[in-house]
């Protein structure tokens, strides 16, 4: 099997019919009026939903930005943006109302306060980081949270099982949240939820289950990082969206995907998943990469751990039904 | 708390088989097993083996030791966790 730097380059527009023809064949094939789709502002979501008008047509595909107290503003705005580039028609909701009936940042705050009580949520920001990057630093994954006022580090601390466990469930609320405004309006339209999770996040399980993953059908899940950058410069994508830091966007205090899960660049990542997915010789990853065989190691280690523990997220449910 | 190797790791067993695993294995896991490519603890897990090993025998683990060599096998505990005692 080839690696090398370019393994991951494409024909743009090859894949980009094979992408319309899943769409189209899906929604045809369901008997669906088209698609929603929440746009995040980010790269991906815009990608889709680009995809999604060059398959239906932009009647047949309607926007979400759903955005909530502590989004990036930015997110919003980008957001808009691309719907009205793509000339479809979107409704923007916040969400904060629901998160706050269900208590999300109540829950939330309330194990951060038992860790600093000092801290003040309508005035300090706060976020979630695992150790840096992996490729310059062997390390174990562990979670962190960061406490500021906007100027200085007021907290750092390593969490405990039950803290992070405890500020991931009622964080995840907010990809949960999202998902029912999609399948409410999906339900009441007759269409699909289309989903934007791409190949890095969908193999080591970055995604919410009924959150971000809860939707009808993935048109990028195949797709490596380096390949969305592709085609969102194929069709046009807003730069400031394509060069926009890849972000979850969940917590006040910006975080990059990098900081948040993978502890390296998505260029990196993706160079890593491929050859780990189709069994690349050691030395040769050492060689291409440019990388150490240690280096290599623990990040093969990391994917391989990631992958089996999410194994679960990407499954359905296991039961004692025999289907035929 | 002991200074006692065995009873580092009969501890660590122990704690690894009530909490990661479902049935006996723990006979099947050496001392040198890594716990991460053997599949027995995910990341969360790392967690619950700092708390308890923290606990347990009465030591911090600070953010740079929680490393593999330190934590990734009873051997790679047992010695790490002396070293601090």
């Amino acid at each position: 099997m080839e690696f090398n730097k370019n393994v991951l380059y494409m024909n743009s527009e090859n894949e980009v019919e094979r992408i319309i023809g899943f769409i189209r064949n899906n929604v045809v094939e369901r008997k669906k009026e088209g698609l929603v789709i929440g746009l995040s502002g980010g790269i991906d979501s815009a990608l889709v939903s680009a995809l999604c008008v060059r398959a239906l047509g932009k009647e047949k595909v309607f926007g979400l930005v759903l955005p909530e107290k502590e989004s990036n503003p930015v997110s919003r705005d980008y957001a808009e943006i691309h719907a009205k580039a793509l000339g479809i028609r979107y409704e923007v909701n916040e969400i904060t109302r629901e998160l706050e009936a269900f208590g999300a940042y109540e829950k939330r705050d309330s194990i951060i306060m038992d860790l600093y009580p000092e801290y003040l949520p309508d005035k300090h920001r706060i976020k979630i980081t695992l150790p840096g990057n992996i490729l310059e630093k062997d390390g174990l994954n562990f979670f962190s949270l960061t406490i500021d006022d906007g100027k200085k580090v007021l907290f750092f601390e390593r969490l405990k099982k039950h803290q992070i466990n405890g500020i991931f469930a009622a964080t995840d609320l907010k990809q949960r949240t999202r998902m029912m405004h999609l399948y409410y309006n999906a339900e009441r339209m007759n269409r699909l939820v289309c989903g934007t999770t791409n190949r890095p996040e969908t193999l080591q399980g970055y995604f919410v289950k009924c959150g971000d993953g809860g939707v009808d059908m993935e048109p990028i899940a195949h797709l490596y990082k380096t390949q969305v950058y592709q085609l969102s410069r194929h069709l046009g994508i807003p730069p400031e969206i394509i060069d926009r830091q890849p972000s979850p966007d969940t917590f006040n205090s910006q975080v990059g995907d990098e900081e948040f899960f993978f502890r390296m660049p998505y260029d990196k990542v993706d160079m890593f998943l491929y050859a780990w997915e189709h069994g690349i010789d050691m030395e040769e990853i050492c060689n291409v990469m440019d990388l150490s065989k240690s280096q290599v190691e623990r990040v093969l280690r990391d994917l391989t751990s990631k992958f089996r523990s999410t194994k679960h997220l990407r499954e359905l449910p296991p039961s004692l039904l025999a289907c035929r | 708390m002991s200074n006692n190797g065995n009873d580092i790791k009969g501890k660590m067993r122990e704690f690894v088989k009530n909490n990661f695993l479902y049935s006996s294995e723990i006979e099947d896991i050496s001392d040198i097993d890594s716990f991460i490519d053997r599949g027995i603890i995910d990341s969360t897990g790392v967690l619950e083996l700092i708390d308890f090993i923290e606990e347990t025998f009465g030591i911090s683990i600070e953010n740079d030791e929680v490393v593999p060599e330190n934590l990734d096998s009873f051997q790679n505990i047992e010695r790490f966790v002396r070293s601090k005692l």
